[in-house]
């Protein structure tokens, strides 16, 4: 058709009147806005129940055991921190979404992931406005500066976290007691995190203590227990890919365990270091994080493996005593090369 | 080759629409490195911006002397020559500063933004233009520098241009007097400085004005 | 011109321009040279201040472990310290501390950390801590008047109870003890040498 009969085929325009008009500013959203919409993608085409709000929601629903821990825990601390993250998360989303001038998704539960696991990876202590910046960092710079959800390259969460580290070194690595620990007189003394005490004094701290979270610690991350429950339904209802948290902590578990066999007086026992700091929550919480894995089953190992790996040499040899953000961080950098290197070969595609 | 711009453009142009830092992208080092707070911005803004003129005028004077194979060797002579006389200036009255500068003053001869200007523009044009060329370029590598001290400064210790205007609850943010924090402030006002310019947008402010 | 070889021509430019950039920086040279060196020694002499008890005048005196500085006083030819640049890694990069040393070698009569790139807020804090809002200074300050021997002991989270202890940086133990380990293996170095030298009396 040539752009005369294009110009007949359609109604007739009204004239344009003389004087030029003030165009009426719409919402770009509100431009073309289908029933259904169109969604084009390459094949294999799947039909599945999942749903991105249904993913988010199931995460959410894992993260619950931790949080109720968190709550028992550290009380009123926990129950300030967790408010304000999620509610500055959900406000910073909004308005993301007002400037962009897209549909507003807050029911998709992004955000509301964003804001709980930066105030699970919080130390109790913290204060509201320093959690609230994290949390606006979080899904301005982590995610909506990249693209918003599906285009982040790193985890929000954990940028949130790295950006409050780097912001607030000391706040961001005092702990507290649990209100629960017996043996302390004192509420809120300061007190090392069994990482910080093997660090820094030479000691180990006990399992049993590791395992159920009765220690100082960031408010979700001290108790192994309550976020394997959690994770393992992720893992079941496989909306996380199960090879990352089994590589990321076989990793770490083989890595500091040949060290510890070269020298055990030096370094911490492989259990000590599975069990301890933030490397359950962020085994089976962030480095499982959909956007910002490898898809392929060969990729998720490289992941979790290359995590463990980095994880193990921080913890002994950086200056901090803790590594899982840095560590995720570092290989969500690296997954789309990973991507790259292990996408599957095309049906009779032969290797150059 | 030589310009044929109108001499207000000349000049204007290095300020906003050609500006080194935000459209050009170069002189990133001492841009990141030293603005940590407005003084030191402004010192290294003045420095640069001082050894960019007189390079200019030398090499635009000296344009039609300096054979085509050897114009880098003698470009990056003269450039060092300026940036020794600004690094010793620097030291023999303002010792603090050159202190709290460090290397980025001997650094200046790497910033590509005086090489740039030179290949670009001076080398290809008279003196008076190359002058205000250099002079638009270096308002406008100023211009960023303090607008990133001062942003860095608020944000990272409470204070601007030294003295301290945010009280005592406010507490700073490390990052930003780090090198992470110079990333984040550039990379933020490079997106706005290219969502004011975005030519759809221009469209669209022309259309309501 | 035209008339020239282009090697000719490319030698004299280079020539010209290097002569004149040479030309340039000799005056300028002879201008700044004495405000560079005043600036310098002021500096040092500052430090020198802030290292040792009070003085009158110092002499410098070249070892094998670098320039030693030592004060008296007008009135008598005994020595009141020795100052002395002690220099190592840090957290991040070089640190290069000026310390001052009693004449029996026995405790520091001062330290200041003249150069450091440490962790802005953590390690920076062995210069100025602006936190403490009460004694900024306190990490230097505590090291006056402490005992080096057997050596220098970097405490954590309490208050030092050794003569030889001092407090370190909460969240900066790698700094505060990198301070101590300079310290300590300069003041070891000097030590030998102002023995050799015949100790105070000479």
């Amino acid at each position: 058709m040539t752009e005369e009969n294009l110009s007949q085929a359609l109604p007739e325009q009204p004239e344009t009147p003389k004087k030029p008009v003030k165009p009426k500013k719409e919402p770009r959203a509100k431009l073309y806005k289908p029933e259904t919409p169109l969604i084009l993608a390459s094949s294999p085409h799947f039909h599945t129940r999942d749903t991105v709000p249904r993913i988010m929601w199931n995460v959410i629903a894992a993260l619950v055991p931790a949080t109720v821990l968190a709550l028992v825990y550290f009380q009123w601390a926990a129950v300030g921190i967790i408010l304000t993250s999620v509610s500055s998360a959900l406000i910073a989303e909004m308005l993301v979404n007002r400037v962009k001038g897209e549909s507003f998704t807050i029911p998709d539960g992004s955000a509301l992931i964003t804001g709980l696991l930066l105030a699970l990876t919080l130390p109790p202590s913290f204060s509201l406005d320093g959690t609230a910046l994290g949390s606006v960092f979080a899904i301005v710079v982590g995610k909506h500066f990249f693209g918003g959800l599906g285009y982040n390259i790193f985890n929000p969460a954990l940028l949130g976290r790295a950006f409050l580290q780097a912001s607030f070194p000391v706040p961001m690595t005092t702990w507290t007691w649990p209100l629960t620990a017996r043996y302390v007189e004192v509420d809120g003394v300061t007190a090392a995190t069994p990482l910080g005490l093997f660090k820094f004094e030479g000691v180990t701290s006990e399992l049993s203590g590791l395992i159920t979270g009765n220690i100082s610690g960031s408010l979700g991350e001290t108790s192994a227990i309550a976020i394997a429950i959690g994770g393992i339904y992720l893992l079941i209802r496989k909306y996380a890919d199960w090879r990352i948290p089994l590589s990321f902590l076989m990793s770490t578990f083989l890595v500091s365990g040949a060290f510890w066999l070269i020298s055990p007086e030096s370094y911490p026992s492989p259990v000590f270091q599975l069990f301890s700091g933030g490397l359950m929550l962020g085994a089976f919480f962030m480095a499982t994080d959909m956007v910002t894995c490898p898809v392929t089953a060969r990729g998720a190992w490289i992941f979790g493996a290359g995590a463990g790996f980095i994880l193990v040499i921080i913890r002994l040899f950086g200056g901090l005593p803790e590594g899982v953000m840095y560590s995720i961080l570092l290989m969500n950098a690296f997954t789309p090369l990973i991507n790259r290197y292990t996408r599957p070969k095309f049906f009779g595609e032969v290797r150059a | 080759m030589s310009s044929t711009l109108s001499l207000k453009t000349e000049f204007i142009k290095g300020i906003w629409k050609e500006n080194p830092v935000m459209a050009s992208l170069l002189g990133l080092c001492p841009t990141l490195a030293v603005t940590n707070a407005a003084n030191n911005g402004l010192a290294m803004g003045l420095a640069t911006t001082f050894v960019l003129l007189s390079s200019s005028l030398m090499i635009s004077a000296l344009r039609n002397l300096i054979p085509h194979q050897v114009r880098i060797a003698g470009y990056i002579v003269i450039i060092a020559t300026f940036v020794t006389v600004a690094d010793r200036f620097l030291a023999a009255y303002f010792p603090s500063i050159s202190a709290s500068l460090g290397p980025y003053i001997p650094l200046i001869v790497v910033n590509c933004l005086i090489l740039g200007r030179q290949e670009a523009f001076s080398s290809r044009n008279g003196i008076g233009r190359s002058l205000l060329d250099s002079l638009g370029m270096g308002i406008g590598f100023i211009f960023v520098l303090v607008v990133l001290g001062i942003i860095r400064e608020i944000l990272g210790s409470g204070s601007i241009f030294g003295f301290a205007i945010l009280g005592d609850w406010f507490t700073p943010w490390m990052v930003m007097i780090l090198p992470p924090g110079a990333f984040l402030t550039l990379g933020i006002l490079i997106a706005l400085a290219n969502w004011y310019n975005d030519p759809s947008r221009a469209k669209e402010r022309r259309a309501v004005s | 011109m035209s008339k020239m070889s282009l090697s000719t021509r490319m030698i004299l430019v280079l020539t010209l321009i290097t002569v004149l950039s040479g030309g340039i920086l000799a005056g300028w040279d002879t201008i700044t040279k004495p405000k560079i060196a005043f600036h310098r020694q002021e500096a040092l002499k500052a430090a020198i201040g802030d290292v040792l008890p009070a003085h009158d005048t110092y002499s410098s005196e070249e070892t094998e472990f670098g320039t030693i500085y030592i004060a008296t006083r007008d009135s008598s030819d005994q020595p009141v310290g020795v100052a002395f640049m002690a220099m190592g890694s840090g957290f991040q990069g070089e640190l290069r501390i000026m310390v001052g040393l009693s004449p029996e070698m026995t405790q520091l009569t001062g330290i200041k950390v003249l150069e450091q790139i440490e962790t802005p807020g953590l390690g920076t804090k062995i210069v100025v801590d602006p936190s403490n809002k009460k004694d900024p200074y306190w990490f230097p300050a505590q090291f006056r008047g402490v005992h080096v021997s057997p050596e220098l002991v970097v405490v954590k989270n309490a208050k030092p109870t050794q003569n030889n202890e001092v407090q370190g940086i909460t969240g900066a133990t790698i700094s505060s003890k990198a301070v101590t380990d300079i310290l300590n293996n300069q003041i070891a170095n000097i030590k030998t040498v102002w023995t050799s030298r015949g100790g105070p009396e000479s």
